[in-house]
């Protein structure tokens, strides 16, 4: 760098410009992006071999009105009660973590702690309205679902809403936007608004060509926003390169 | 009863911080909260001498708090800003809006 980095001393709008200016650069160096971006879009892919193997049929007394089946309703269930709660926690630690040591290495400060220690009580937050939802064994088909003692109805839009919400929207989502106003960059946010509309809009599988009761059906849920994940770390990375390059 | 004028933003510009070097350390150590010698030295383009001056006269002046420590046997120097040095900094931007303000409505203001 020369010595054009310091403010000028011109007029105050130059001055102003120069501290703008200088602002910016040390920003660039404080961010990190690509890396949470990296751990949760692997952690997400990561999902859909765990959603694979925990595939189960299950068969199941049915509700009291649909008698007539006489054998039980059949029962999908895919997932594993630990993996997300395990996963997004060892991410934000591992987060933690390299924004440390970036700090370390590069001699600038970063404002990361905003965005781990939201994750984490996101995270907590999350997996307790899990355990409450499930605290009784498997939910029935037909029961009311239980989120936080509110017994809602399951076939209702404002439930399957909440329910989308209750899950990786919250954990992996609203920590991104925290992360994208700590790190003052709008192309996180641009990318994080994105994430929560597919996270939060209702998808089915069938436009994949896979049937929801194939073992394989988590894929496309999980599949396009870890792939927007992982394309957002990439081009994050190669945006800090290039950064990096013309500093240099 | 009489009201007193208006100080003029100049007026309220703090030599020590209004020094351009000083001002660019400020504003880094805003950003960064924490910021490492090295790291300054390289963005605002300074000799190890001249910025150690600088970073002399901020802290005399209570607008910086130093660290010096070791990381393995390097030795490391981190700066952070105090409570002061943050007010200095907001006030010297205010001040500088300011003066941006006065002159644009003096060359908009129409000639006597």
């Amino acid at each position: 760098m020369t010595d054009a980095s310091v403010p000028s001393q011109g007029t105050p709008h130059e001055v102003l410009a120069g501290l703008g200016d200088l602002t910016r650069r040390v920003r660039a160096a404080q961010r990190g992006t690509w890396f949470p971006l990296l751990l949760l879009g692997a952690l997400t892919l990561g999902g859909i071999l765990v959603s694979r193997f925990t595939f189960e049929v299950l068969t199941v007394p049915c509700p009291a009105g649909d008698a007539a089946t006489g054998g039980g309703c059949t029962l999908y269930r895919q997932g594993s009660p630990v993996y997300w709660p395990i996963g997004l926690a060892l991410a934000y630690a591992a987060t933690a973590f390299f924004y440390i040591r970036r700090t370390r290495n590069r001699g600038v400060g970063t404002p990361v702690r905003p965005y781990v220690l939201t994750g984490i009580a996101l995270v907590g937050l999350v997996t307790a309205t899990a355990f409450w939802s499930f605290r009784h064994g498997l939910v029935r088909p037909g029961d009311p679902v239980d989120l936080l003692g509110l017994r809602l109805d399951p076939t209702s839009g404002a439930t399957q809403f909440l329910e989308r919400l209750a899950g990786n929207a919250t954990a992996v989502g609203l920590p991104l936007l925290v992360l994208s106003w700590v790190e003052r960059s709008r192309a996180l946010l641009l990318l994080t608004v994105v994430y929560l509309a597919i996270e939060l809009v209702p998808l089915t599988t069938g436009w994949a060509g896979i049937s929801a009761t194939s073992p394989w059906s988590a894929l496309p849920r999980f599949g396009v926003p870890g792939l927007l994940l992982l394309l957002g770390a990439l081009g994050f990375r190669l945006a800090e390169l290039r950064d990096r390059r013309d500093v240099s | 009863m009489t009201t007193e004028p208006e100080q003029h933003p100049v007026n309220g510009l703090d030599d020590v911080v209004h020094q351009r070097v000083r001002l660019g350390i400020l504003t880094v150590a805003h950003q960064a909260r924490r910021v490492e010698f090295g790291f300054l030295r390289t963005a605002l383009g300074l000799t190890a001498g001249n910025l150690s001056q600088h970073l002399a006269v901020l802290e005399k002046a209570g607008l910086i708090q130093v660290e010096k420590g070791y990381e393995g046997k390097r030795a490391r120097t981190w700066l952070s800003l105090t409570p002061a040095g943050g007010r200095a900094l907001q006030d010297e931007v205010t001040q500088l809006k300011r003066l941006i303000q006065q002159i644009e409505q003096g060359s908009s203001a129409p000639e006597s």
